[in-house]
């Protein structure tokens, strides 16, 4: 019974001592092994006395528990601590940078194009093109602005011959399209212009978006809902909106619409001039010279038109004050959109 | 125009403040672009749109005022009494068409000199420099009636004649400002019997102007056909105030109050006695008359205005009107030389009516699928990849520098040689229409570069122009990119040649699109690097090219740095979206498992991986579902000249699960021909 206690007394202070797994195996042999000490000590019960045998055997047995109890907990503990280890030593410094390519940006014009086309589309207006070199009379005569008609003072046209121009705007789209569809129609022109301007506020090339709708019935009513709906689609529902006399060649009556101030909330300030309004696009209802001209009868269809100046709205709409930005294509510039 | 509103006071009895008189003008379509203050009076500055050449004058501007108010306009009496029978002078004119009317006065005995404050100070608020009290008086008329006149010393005119006549050939004058000009044929000129005395309409001649020592003057007040003006003013590059005003359309009925006005003025002034009028007019004018529908005003407006009241709005401005049942008929006045159709009267009800009091509605169009079409769709998406692979998007001017072919130095027969030119361009740099877009990616890359950024990837979608010899020129949609990386300065670095990212994100784009068939050859493009370009093929059609500069493009372009690896590409996205597949087909995802084997050959170096990897493609294809290249390697212990490429084969059946056994024998014989075919050896 002594040596019992020994066993146990010694297995407790090596268990104590016992610092990582293969320690604890080693004790684990040691004790409980099929040589161990305790196999040992069962194999010396045929020596002892039959009556002492159960009670003597059944002290080993208490100790053999007691110590594979212990044995158990601490392999848990050890495995624990080891495993502890080993994620410690595979630690990351996780402040490093993650490894990607940022995206590239898409250039603030034809972000707004997009959206302009998207607002136009959800109330069902076609996308159409037209070339950029366009015939004079597409340009021009065809749109009710004849050689020596003093609207042509307007714009500054580029030429590449007497006939044929840097289309000053996407209005001959217009006529194109009629020419080629019937009525109804509602489309949407959007493209490069040119005109031979530079200063701070033009540049040689822009944007534009031409807008046209026709069909029986088609009123001044109309071209306002429209584009009512389409300004507050783009700057916003509560944005003040303010249809304006003003004269286009290819329409008539021509509004230009004007748009609450968005800086100063049309308290006047020096982007409006003053004025409390900003001046955002072009319309009217279609010159019945214009449907004569494209071979629809004016008798039958109405229609409005309206165009746009992308690269205003988007200086509006992002708070860029030179134009000039736009074409030089700094990618600090680029990068913010 | 500027207009002084003090000057308008004396048309109209104006008792609204300046900014509401500003805020009805422009919303009554005569837009006040500015307000000013000058010496107690305030002066706007008025837009006046090329349609209302009746509003460029006081006067014009105060019968706005007047029926925005609906206030009452007060007219200057201009008849003259006490003239003196009419001069010998006589008047002719040559061509109708071009001289409507010309009338005149002689105005004798006056003494010209410096011209009143009052007068003065009117016109310097316009924006007129006084010149001398005759002088003054016709600028004074032009701004306050609209209409230009001329005063001539009668005393330069030879033979007391003035003829309305063509230049014809070789006809020369000296103008007010100096100028000897040579005058085109159809130029309409001013004649006395012995040759020119002025541009008509646009400029007197310095032999026969007022001066300080005149004693007799000739006053015209005539009407010149707005067109001939026009394109004279326009051949001369000489505006004029004058020139201005008749080139849009005077009033050829007013235009004798106007002279008669200006002979009063002249008279109080400069003293002197006026002869009777000199009035040639060979056709006299004819009224216009519109007739209109009520009920097509309101359907075209979308309002419901009573008769009356339409009748009402155009009686304010001057348009008289006769009420005819379901129409009217409407005379408009002389001077609305802009009013000619019903949609002209629907312009002004709306305009008087006031647009905003218009209602808004949305139309009843016949319904629409409101998608975006095919191609804007595929743009979108082309955009979309290049932006994930990091490029960003550019818009640059559609010119193109002459010398930027000069860089590129294409080769005679070049299609990209065919430019078209601009007759008037703003700079020398900006003269052709753009048929390639890398110099303008060059362009901004240097343009980055300069300003310290040194990780540049650029794209930009548009238009190139090449001028095939129809009247007009092809227009095609390309896709242009550029890629510089100085040095990989992140920490996770990446050392490959630049030409594979450029290539790599090319290959994510046509991944995108579902584009199959893809193959990159050396290219043919002489301003690329011969060992680092390709031309990119698709099921064998060339849609474009990418590679590096050529040392001596990036030589041109007085690059410093050395050796750089600039990667340039351009497709052809007009012909790319004919290539794309019409719609996405599902196909069934395999049943059966893979089996995948790896192998790695040395072999020469001029042995492509892409022959390599077709020729796999090509064994078995029934059986090998996809072969990609793991592995490329040169240099270490392998033989000069030579490489290791190292290719992962899958196989896979489509209708049973093939055995290690029935693998390994095929891969084993695919091992033996590729080794055959390239004369390579495995990889130890």
């Amino acid at each position: 019974m002594d040596e019992l206690l020994s066993i146990r007394k010694s297995f407790q202070d090596e268990i104590e001592a016992a610092e990582d797994l293969t320690g604890l195996q080693q004790i684990k042999i040691k004790y409980t092994g099929k040589k161990g000490l305790l196999s040992a000590k069962m194999k010396s019960l045929s020596s002892i006395p039959p009556d002492k045998r159960p009670a003597f055997g059944s002290a080993i047995n208490e100790v053999k528990n007691f110590i594979e109890d212990i044995l158990t907990q601490r392999e848990v503990l050890l495995k624990g601590k080891d495993k502890e280890k080993r994620l410690q030593s595979e630690r990351l410094d996780i402040s490093l940078p993650g490894k990607f390519i940022p995206f590239g940006n898409g250039h603030p014009i034809v972000q707004i194009l997009e959206e302009i086309k998207d607002i136009f589309s959800s109330m069902g207006f076609d996308i159409e093109e037209g070339p950029e070199i366009e015939l004079d009379h597409y340009n021009f005569e065809a749109l009710n602005i004849p050689k020596d008609h003093p609207a042509r003072d307007m714009q500054d046209t580029f030429y590449i011959s007497d006939d044929v121009v840097l289309r000053t705007h996407t209005s001959p789209v217009q006529i194109r399209v009629m020419e080629k569809r019937k009525p109804p129609l509602q489309i949407i022109a959007p493209g490069k212009v040119y005109r031979c301007d530079a200063d701070l506020s033009h540049t040689p090339m822009f944007h534009q978006v031409e807008g046209l709708m026709v069909d029986k019935d088609i009123s001044f009513s109309d071209l306002k809902g429209v584009l009512e709906l389409f300004i507050h689609s783009l700057f916003g529902k509560d944005t003040p909106v303010r249809f304006r006399p003003s004269y286009f060649p290819f329409t008539e009556p021509s509004a230009e619409v004007d748009i609450g101030c968005i800086f100063c909330s049309g308290k006047g300030c020096r982007v409006c001039k003053t004025t409390g309004w900003l001046e955002i696009l072009g319309s009217g209802l279609v010159n019945p010279k214009v449907f004569e001209m494209a071979g629809y009868d004016p008798g039958e269809y109405s229609g409005f038109a309206f165009g746009m100046g992308v690269e205003r709205i988007t200086m509006l709409k992002y708070s860029i004050d030179d134009i000039r930005l736009f074409y030089e294509n700094d990618l600090r510039f680029l990068r913010q959109f | 125009m500027r207009v002084s509103l003090e000057w308008l006071k004396d048309f109209v009895e104006i008792k609204a403040e300046p900014s509401e008189v500003a805020a009805r003008l422009t919303m009554a379509g005569l837009e006040i672009e500015g307000i000013e203050s000058v010496e107690g009076d305030t002066v706007f500055e008025v837009n006046v749109t090329p349609n209302r050449p009746d509003c460029l004058s006081i006067l014009g501007v105060a019968r706005e005022v007047a029926a925005a108010f609906g206030l009452k306009l007060k007219l200057p009496d201009t008849q003259i009494k006490a003239q003196i029978p009419a001069s010998d002078f006589s008047v002719e004119i040559d061509d109708p068409k071009l001289c409507r009317r010309y009338t005149g006065r002689l105005i004798n005995d006056i003494i010209v000199g410096d011209s009143p404050e009052w007068i003065k100070k009117r016109l310097e608020k316009s924006g007129l420099r006084p010149v001398n009290s005759i002088v003054d008086i016709t600028n004074y008329m032009l701004l306050e009636f609209g209409h230009p006149l001329h005063a001539f010393d009668a005393d330069k005119i030879s033979g007391r004649i003035i003829r309305v006549a063509k230049a014809g050939k070789n006809s020369k004058i000296t103008t007010l400002d100096g100028a000897d000009r040579v005058l085109p044929e159809d130029s309409l000129l001013i004649w006395d019997s012995e040759g020119p005395v002025a541009i008509a309409g646009i400029m007197g001649g310095e032999g026969s102007s007022v001066t300080n020592s005149t004693k007799n003057i000739f006053l015209e007040s005539a009407y010149f056909a707005p067109f001939s003006i026009r394109r004279t003013s326009k051949e001369l590059s000489l505006r004029s105030e004058s020139s201005y005003r008749f080139e849009r359309g005077t009033d050829i009925e007013f235009l004798e109050s106007a002279l008669n006005r200006s002979a009063l003025m002249i008279r109080d002034i400069c003293g002197g006695k006026i002869h009777e009028i000199v009035d040639n007019y060979p056709e006299k004018y004819i009224p216009r008359k519109i007739e209109v529908r009520y009920k097509k005003i309101n359907d075209l407006l979308g309002t419901g205005l009573r008769d009356a009241e339409m009748l009402e709005i155009l009686n304010r401005i001057g348009i008289k009107t006769e009420d005819r049942g379901d129409h009217f008929t409407a005379y408009p006045p002389v001077y609305r030389s802009d009013i000619n159709k019903y949609e002209d009267l629907v312009e002004e009800i709306a305009r008087i009516f006031g647009y905003n009091n218009i209602p808004a509605r949305r139309p009843k169009a016949a319904l629409s699928a409101g998608i975006l079409n095919l191609k804007e769709i595929r743009r979108r998406k082309i955009r979309e990849a290049m932006r994930k692979s990091g490029f960003s998007e550019v818009v640059n001017y559609s010119f193109m520098n002459p010398a930027d072919l000069d860089i590129l130095a294409l080769p005679e027969n070049d299609e990209r040689k065919k430019c078209i030119a601009v007759m008037n361009p703003l700079r020398q740099e900006e003269s052709l229409m753009r048929t390639t877009l890398v110099p303008s990616m060059i362009n901004n890359f240097l343009y980055n570069l300069s300003h310290g950024i040194r990780n540049i990837r650029l794209f930009e979608i548009a238009r190139i122009f090449i001028d095939k010899g129809e009247q007009l020129p092809s227009e095609r949609l390309r896709l242009g990119g550029i890629y510089f990386k100085e040095e990989d300065i992140s920490i996770w670095k990446d050392k490959l040649p630049s030409f594979f990212v450029a290539k790599g994100s090319l290959q994510a784009l046509f991944d995108e699109l579902k584009i199959t068939g893809l193959s990159f050859v050396p290219s043919v493009e002489l301003f690329l690097h011969k060992g680092k370009s390709a031309d990119i093929l698709i099921n064998g059609k060339n849609i474009g090219f990418m590679g590096d500069l050529s040392p001596d493009v990036v030589g041109k372009i007085g690059l410093k740095i050395h050796n750089p690896e600039i990667v340039v590409f351009e497709l052809d996205v007009d012909l790319l979206m004919t290539m794309l597949p019409d719609r996405t087909k599902y196909s069934q995802i395999p049943k059966y498992p893979s089996i995948e084997r790896d192998i790695s050959i040395v072999m020469r170096d001029d042995i492509t991986s892409g022959s390599v990897l077709e020729y796999i493609k090509s064994c078995q294809a029934e059986l090998i579902e996809s072969v990609e290249l793991f592995d490329y390697y040169k240099g270490g212990n392998l033989p000069q000249n030579s490489k290791s490429l190292g290719f992962r084969i899958v196989y896979r059946a489509k209708d049973k699960t093939l055995t290690e056994n029935e693998v390994e024998t095929l891969h084993q014989s695919l091992v033996q021909s590729i080794l055959v075919k390239t004369g390579g050896e495995l990889r130890g």
